[in-house]
């Protein structure tokens, strides 16, 4: 179970991360349509949804941090330290796919995961932009709390909108590539050795 | 859209762009926790004045640079400020101590403060400081000093080489992003005028290929770095890391400083000796802000 959690940081992970890091960022600055202050309507959540489901929360957690301090940086927007940490506990939730036994690599997402996935979804998005961020945005830009939730109610919301309705859709379409790829029948342990 | 590029990938020649990678990832640090430690706007300008500076020194592209800041004043100067009018008037008292209406609705409901116009500057301000350490930063460094910098910080290599890895792809993922949307509008979707259902529609189906061949670029990176014995060591040196010459030395004393200095603010005007609100504002007297100077 640690060991799902963790995922394997192999060199494979490790370049997965990075690049979807950079999709984060590309995707957070130029594919994303602004519907409030400080946030967006952003298709650059999907990068969570496909590193969780092939690699682990831990990864997810990892691209997604480090794909909100990239997008930062480039975007114009400052430094935004008290997101990207808001944004890291999403991935951590996001990224739980493997956890409850979705296991997209070989094809395996029914409706069963979708739920769970759902939750999995609103419930990060509720601590990590009902909790977390607005108590950071708060304590170190002493930004007015009510504002501050706000944005973060509206981040959260929106969020949750594009991993639910795009997100979904990707996982399913996933798992039926990767499905039928490994359409191989397990053989008998003796006919296996060479 | 490659206006909007600030990464450097080939060292400069300023005295700047020629710090080590340590040097620069420390000196980030130590602003961006200047720059949360305070709510003063005179320390901000201070911090402001410091990052505009380095800025000027390393003789940048000035348009994108225009750009960010235009963007950010549009974003939270004027959309931001006016949220804080219409959603919580009262925080220019709560924030600056004071209030001084000028102008209010028949209702008394929605009212404007001089204090809070000096709040929403300041806070905007505060952005503002944010964003020109962040091109500070980012105009100095290249990916792999970034790397090589967090790695002399005990960050593990591993996660060093995530981040310049990243950094490394996004040009070549901005460039794919660019030919997948050209290639749809070329087949008559319309992206820049669409509803905005439409418009999450357009970008999702753009999604999938993007996707498709940004992951399918994971294993010829990872092969080929797997075949230079990749991850095999537990250490791992830099090409970018050079030791550190008068420059850095001097630069570091600044940043060991700058250190004490958001100590000795955090400790001694943020908590001992704490003004009863947070923000500084000229006109206010100290006996109510709490900020004796």
């Amino acid at each position: 179970m640690l060991k799902k959690f963790l995922g394997e940081w192999n060199t494979k992970t490790i370049v997965a991360v990075a690049i979807g890091a950079a999709l984060y960022g590309v995707l957070m600055v130029w594919g994303s349509i602004p519907v409030f202050t400080n946030t967006n309507l952003t298709s650059a959540m999907i990068v969570p949804v496909v590193v969780g489901a092939l690699f682990g929360p831990l990864p997810a957690m990892v691209s997604l941090l480090v794909g909100n301090c990239l997008a930062d940086l480039i975007g114009g927007w400052g430094f935004w330290f008290d997101w990207s940490v808001g944004n890291g506990v999403l991935g951590l939730f996001v990224g739980l796919l493997p956890m409850y036994g979705a296991d997209i690599k070989n094809g395996i997402f029914k409706i069963k995961h979708a739920v769970i996935y759902v939750i999995c979804c609103i419930v990060g998005n509720a601590l990590a932009f009902g909790v977390v961020t607005p108590i950071m945005t708060s304590l170190f830009y002493s930004a007015d709390l009510e504002i501050t939730f706000l944005q973060s109610f509206a981040g959260g919301i929106s969020n949750t909108a594009v991993l639910v309705i795009v997100g979904l859709p990707i996982l399913f379409i996933l798992s039926k590539r990767y499905a039928s790829r490994t359409n191989l029948v397990e053989e008998p342990e003796e006919l296996t050795e060479e | 859209m490659n206006n909007r590029f600030l990464i450097n990938y080939i060292p400069g020649s300023t005295p700047i762009h020629k710090l080590n990678g340590t040097t620069k990832v420390l000196g980030f640090i130590a602003i961006t926790v200047a720059i949360i430690a305070t709510f003063d706007f005179r320390v901000m300008l201070a911090i402001f004045a410091l990052c505009m500076l380095g800025v000027a020194s390393m003789k940048p592209n000035w348009k994108p640079v225009a750009f960010m800041f235009g963007f950010l004043f549009v974003m939270n100067g004027i959309i931001g400020s006016l949220m804080v009018f219409l959603i919580s008037p009262e925080s220019g008292l709560t924030k600056t101590g004071m209030e001084t209406i000028f102008w209010q609705t028949e209702g008394g409901k929605l009212y404007m403060s001089w204090e809070l116009l000096w709040y929403a500057w300041a806070m905007f301000f505060k952005r503002v400081t944010s964003l020109s350490s962040a091109i500070l930063f980012i105009l100095s460094i290249t990916p792999s000093e970034l790397a090589a910098g967090l790695n002399s910080l005990k960050m593990p290599y591993k996660v060093c080489t995530i981040v310049s890895l990243a950094f490394r792809t996004i040009p070549d993922i901005a460039r794919d992003f660019t030919d997948i949307k050209n290639s749809m509008q070329m087949r008559g979707v319309e992206l820049e005028k669409a509803s905005l259902p439409n418009k999450l529609k357009q970008y999702v189906m753009m999604l999938v290929p993007l996707l498709m061949s940004s992951f399918a670029k994971v294993e010829n990176i990872s092969n080929s770095m797997d075949l230079r014995s990749y991850g095999k060591c537990k250490g791992r040196t830099w090409y970018s890391e050079h030791p550190a010459t008068k420059g850095d030395y001097i630069a570091r004393g600044v940043i060991v400083l700058m250190f004490l200095w958001c100590a000795f603010y955090i400790i001694f005007f943020r908590n001992i000796n704490a003004p009863a609100v947070d923000f500084w504002c000229p006109w206010v007297p100290k006996e109510i802000s709490g900020y004796w100077f």
